[in-house]
């Protein structure tokens, strides 16, 4: 038979037949979604399943059976242009599913999309997610309203007709499925509404808020809480405090970018020392002196906090002042920025007081305050004898340019030994 | 930055070089580096800084303008309802007016005066529209600049990473330069170091080998050198040689002529030898046969012994039994013999009671009729004799009734009461003790010390009660309860223990004044032991014949030591005042409490011996009890007699004479009681001249008169 289909076909040759092994591979990659075969094939034969096997299988199948980084990354490339598999731990199976809970969130419109969508997922992924970052959460759709809503929209937006049912998704079930869940970033808002704007869109109602505090209290391993732009007030930062105080793990508090006022900064002081918060990011808010001094008196007593950013609120004289007598005693934090804080010459005077005695904090931003030149020149003087120092933003703070070059010397010369002590530091330890 | 900047500096670690041009370009580029990544970052950043700026700026206005609006608002709204007060002010007015003139004219004022109100009202809400038209336009253009201040912010950070990346490109090539050249400089430099260690290397070598060519043709020199000398002395040596090889055959010759003698010297020998072997095997057969028959004689002489070893034993045995048997059979008479031995005494003594009870009562009887006879037929005082036998009671020879200790104590504390008893037994015993001849005093010396020293084993309550004691009664009072708590009873044990303390006193002495050191103590080694019985046995002379044997016994085993002995003693007793310290008191008691447990023991044993008594005073004694009487006085009483008989006939005569006397009176007393009767009658009276008158009346009563 070979003989004659050589000699009938003089373009048959036996190199083109494939073995045996590779057809049984072929079609076990076919059938993979109905007859998942891996682990027991050989390591090579894995490797040729793997590097076959479709994109587009389901997770169901996929998911818990396939650790492969390799699958994982055509996956992620394959779905998303950008990849920056460094965000999301050096692992593309995270990566992947991070992003595709954070998609199916971000799409997620309550009372129209199924919730099985969601609960399908959480025994898939529940062992991979480690971060979640949320940038968007879409309102529940009014179809009845939403006429009635494009008649009025010119005489205001802000009718009462919104008061039941405009509670976004309950991140709950889901938060509290995840055990390996360490990053939370959280924006309440619709991105790119265009012309379709309303104020409606990005209301965060104090539903929203309880649902989401109580699934951060039973989140124990979350370390890193951000909710951003998302219209925090008072009552909700009291209600966020409240249900954190004491949380085994949280490092990392980010509020910036809401209203937040002084009732709401005396709560986050209280949060300060009842948990081991290291950084704390308020900026972007109302707070005035009265909560800079809540802050302050906390840090006073504090010794876990190791950042803290205050820009662009109101903390003027009286708060910076606090602040400043606050750091007098404290030893831990090490970051502290006041950028844009209405700050002028008394605080720097005490600032200086300040440089001269702390030796924990290295980095302060003063940027775009009204110190002026002779809150300047205390500042240099203060900081003359400071060796800790390494980053003191002076950027638009009325200093005067001769002050501000000065600092600048200083503190890349105390840059400099830092690095070279750090450089010893390593050294003695190898020897 | 920092990653290139901690390679440099392990590269640096690598090297250990400060100084070095490598280090140095990556410093410097390290520095150029780190200042053009802080300038772009300052510029980056200025965007944000620059929009924060304009941020507040905007707060701050805002904040002006809305205060000036409201402002604007209160003071319009105070205005126009103070214009509105003054419309309805009017109203009132209107409504009093009559003439419709004057209230139309009115009514048109009000009009006006609402429009104007109104209009100011539409003015004020246009300028609020016309404000949040600008604000809108102010929101886009402001969206508008954002947009801008993004782009501009994303072209400098593209802008800084291409310029970072060249820049760090080009450091890199520098620090790579540097490093080749540097490479480059250290490979030349280590070349030439090469070139010149090995030309060196060679010059060494070239050396060397130049000294080894020269050495090796001084050695040949010397090779040749010694090959010479060698050869002389070799052809001396052979010449030597040769002369001793021609000697050695000289001598050669001569010993095998010697072998040869000897050779058939010894075949003779050898012959001779054989003959003699010859004989001696003959003779061995002999000695063999011999033997053998010796042999069985021994073996029948064996079994011999044999049998009678075991005839013997047998015999050994039985006798053995026989010997335990008589043994047993002894011990058996032994005991009975003692038994009998005390009944016999047992009965002697009985016997001897009743015959001397007997022999008393006669011999009382005797006494008491001697003592009639004086007392009241001699009229002679008697006196009643004293004879040691009267007092005795039971067998004669009994033992002296022991003293107790404490009645010896007593004495000897009283010098010199009841000497002469113990002198008298010391002269019994016929030996003179030492002991005995103990002063009085260092006697009483020592028995106080003790009483002195050993309170402790007085009972407390005693001693209480003794303080009201005279010294003396005090003394002899402890002495007593000291004794008894020794177990002292005996005047014996009492002597022992005096005896005791002198000895020990002399041996202290003896150890401190080393006079007679080894005799002394070896004397008191030997005897010691030995010592004690015949010690005790002198306060019993009924055991003197026991101790007597033991003394002969002692005798023959140390007869020599006698002598040691006894002079020790003496002079033992003839130290009277032994100083005997307080303090030693209670070891001398503790040692002699040790050894007198001993003596106890040996005590017990000696007194089982039979006491042997002797009856050679007895005849004397029952004799004595005989001649109770004196021969004299039985003469004296022979006298009596026939004088008494001699008196009895004279008093008999004279009984019959009174005999004879009484009848005769009583014939006399009835003659007189007839002639009563006579002259008591009638017819006397009838008479003229009685009788009774002229006859004597007394003859009346003769009776009487008798």
């Amino acid at each position: 038979y070979y003989t004659y289909r050589v000699i009938e076909d003089p373009e048959w040759s036996l190199a083109t037949v494939p073995h045996l092994t590779e057809l049984c591979l072929q079609h076990i990659i076919h059938n993979f979604e109905k007859n998942p075969i891996l682990d027991r094939l050989l390591p090579e034969h894995q490797r040729k399943v793997l590097d076959r096997l479709s994109t587009g299988l389901p997770l169901a199948v996929t998911a818990n059976l396939i650790s492969d980084e390799d699958y994982w990354k055509r996956c992620c490339t394959e779905r998303w242009q950008a990849c920056d598999i460094s965000n999301y731990g050096d692992s593309w199976k995270q990566m992947f599913f991070e992003r595709h809970l954070e998609n199916i969130l971000k799409c997620f419109i309550p009372n129209t999309t199924d919730p099985n969508q969601v609960l399908e997922l959480i025994p898939l992924c529940k062992d991979y997610v480690r971060k979640l970052e949320v940038d968007q959460f879409l309102p529940p759709v009014q179809t009845a309203q939403k006429e009635e809503r494009d008649d009025l929209s010119n005489t205001g937006s802000d009718f009462g007709f919104s008061e039941v049912s405009i509670h976004h998704y309950d991140l709950g079930v889901l938060i509290t499925a995840l055990p390996h869940l360490e990053e939370l970033h959280l924006t309440y808002g619709v991105k790119d509404c265009g012309m379709n704007f309303e104020w409606n869109l990005f209301n965060f109602t104090h539903q929203d808020c309880c649902n989401l505090a109580v699934a951060v209290k039973m989140c124990h391993n979350l370390k890193v809480f951000k909710l951003t732009r998302s219209k925090v007030d008072d009552d909700k930062t009291r209600l966020l405090v409240r249900n954190l105080l004491d949380h085994p793990c949280l490092v990392e508090l980010n509020l910036s970018h809401n209203l937040i006022r002084d009732k709401g900064a005396q709560a986050v002081g209280k949060l300060i020392n009842h948990s081991r918060l290291q950084t704390l990011d308020l900026c972007n808010n109302q707070i005035h002196h009265l909560g800079a001094q809540a802050l302050a008196r906390a840090l006073a007593e504090n010794s876990t906090l190791t950042s803290l950013n205050l820009r662009l609120n109101c903390v003027e004289d009286k708060g910076g002042k606090a602040i400043g007598r606050a750091l007098l005693t404290n030893t831990t934090l090490k970051s502290i920025h006041l950028g844009s804080n209405n700050l002028s010459e008394p605080t720097a005077t005490l600032f200086s007081q300040v440089l001269a005695q702390n030796t924990s904090l290295t980095s302060i931003n003063f940027s775009c305050n009204h110190l002026g030149l002779d809150g300047g020149k205390q500042l240099l003087e203060g900081l003359a004898n400071n060796k800790a120092l390494t980053e003191f933003n002076l950027r638009l703070a009325e200093v005067g340019q001769e002050t501000e070059y000065l600092i600048h010397q200083i503190v890349w010369a105390n840059r400099e030994a830092a690095r070279l002590g750090s450089l010893q530091h390593p050294r003695a330890k190898l020897i | 930055r920092e990653a290139l900047g901690e390679d440099a500096e392990l590269k640096v670690a690598q090297v250990e070089e400060e100084q070095r041009r490598s280090h140095k370009q990556i410093e410097e580029s390290r520095q150029r580096l780190a200042k053009l990544l802080f300038d772009g970052t300052q510029m980056v950043t200025n965007i944000q800084v620059a929009a924060d700026l304009r941020e507040t700026q905007r707060r701050a206005e805002e904040a002006e303008l809305k205060l000036q609006r409201v402002e604007k608002l209160e003071n319009e709204a105070k205005s126009s309802t103070y214009k509105f007060e003054e419309i309805t002010s009017k109203w009132a007015l209107a409504k009093e007016m009559t003439i419709p003139q004057e209230l139309w004219q009115l009514l048109n004022q009000q009009q006006q005066q609402c429009a104007l109100l109104l209009e100011e009202k539409n003015k004020l809400i246009g300028e609020l529209q016309q404000e949040l038209k600008n604000k809108d336009e102010q929101y886009v253009w402001a969206i508008k600049k954002q947009s801008d201040d993004i782009h501009l912010l994303l072209e400098r950070m593209e802008e800084q990473i291409r310029l970072m990346l060249k820049t760090y490109r080009h450091e890199l090539l520098q620090i790579e330069k540097a490093f080749e050249l540097e490479r480059r400089e250290l490979l030349d430099n280590n070349r030439k170091k090469w070139e010149e260690a090995i030309q060196a290397h060679n010059a060494q070598e070239l050396e060397y080998l130049h000294a080894r060519m020269r050495k090796v043709e001084e050695f040949e020199k010397q090779l040749n050198q010694l090959r010479v000398q060698d050869e002389e002395e070799y052809n001396s040596m052979k010449i030597q040689l040769e002369n001793d090889v021609q000697n050695l055959e000289r001598q050669l010759q001569q010993m095998k002529a010697v072998y040869q003698l000897n050779q058939e010297k010894l075949e003779y020998n050898l012959q001779v030898l054989r003959k003699q072997d010859e004989e001696n095997t003959i003779i061995r057969s002999q000695q063999k046969r011999k033997l053998n028959r010796l042999h069985s004689l021994l073996n029948n002489l064996r079994t011999k012994l044999a049998n009678q070893k075991k005839q013997f034993r047998e015999e050994n045995h039985s006798l053995a039994a026989d010997c335990e048997r008589i043994t047993g059979q002894c011990k058996e008479v032994q005991r009975r013999m003692r038994h009998f031995a005390i009944s016999d005494a047992e009965k002697f003594t009985e016997v001897w009671l009743m015959n001397e009870e007997e022999a008393k009562g006669l011999m009382q009887k005797a006494l008491n009729a001697d003592r009639v006879i004086h007392t009241q037929q001699l009229g002679l005082p008697w006196e009643e004799p004293r004879y040691w036998f009267l007092n005795n009671v039971g067998p004669l020879g009994h033992y002296k009734v022991k003293r107790m200790a404490t009645k010896l104590a007593a004495e000897v504390l009283t010098v010199g009461s009841g000497e002469g008893g113990k002198e008298n037994t010391a002269k019994v015993e016929g030996r003179v003790t030492p002991l005995r001849n103990i002063s009085k005093k260092t006697a009483k010396r020592i028995l106080e010390l003790i009483s002195d020293e050993s309170g402790f084993l007085i009972e407390s309550k005693l001693l209480r009660s003794l303080q009201a004691l005279g010294r003396h009664e005090r003394t002899l009072m402890k002495l007593d309860s000291i004794f008894a708590a020794l177990k002292i009873d005996s005047e014996d044990d009492l002597y022992q223990l005096v005896d005791f303390f002198l000895k020990y006193k002399a041996k202290e002495m003896a150890v401190s004044q080393g006079r007679w050191l080894l005799g002394g103590r070896r004397w008191w080694k030997a005897h010691c032991p030995a010592c004690w019985p015949s010690l005790q046995s002198q306060g019993s002379p009924g055991a003197e014949d026991v101790t007597d044997l033991a003394e002969d016994r002692e005798d023959g085993g140390s007869g020599a030591q006698r002598d040691k002995l006894k002079s020790p003693r003496s002079s033992l007793g003839s130290l009277p005042s032994v100083y005997i310290h307080a303090d030693d008191v209670l070891k001398i008691l503790k040692a002699f409490v040790r050894g007198f447990d001993k003596l106890r023991e040996k005590d017990k044993s000696a007194k089982e011996v039979l006491q042997v008594r002797d009856s050679s005073k007895d005849g004397e004694y029952w004799e004595a009890l005989a001649h109770v009487i004196p021969e004299p006085r039985l003469k004296l009483w022979d006298a009596l007699a026939v004088a008494l008989e001699e008196y009895y006939e004279i008093l008999t005569r004279r009984a019959s004479l009174l005999a004879e006397a009484a009848l005769l009176q009583q014939q006399n007393s009835e003659l007189c009681l007839l002639l009563e009767e006579y002259i008591s009658s009638g017819v006397n009276s009838k008479l003229l001249s009685p009788p009774t008158k002229w006859m004597d009346l007394n003859l009346s009563c003769p009776g009487e008169a008798q």
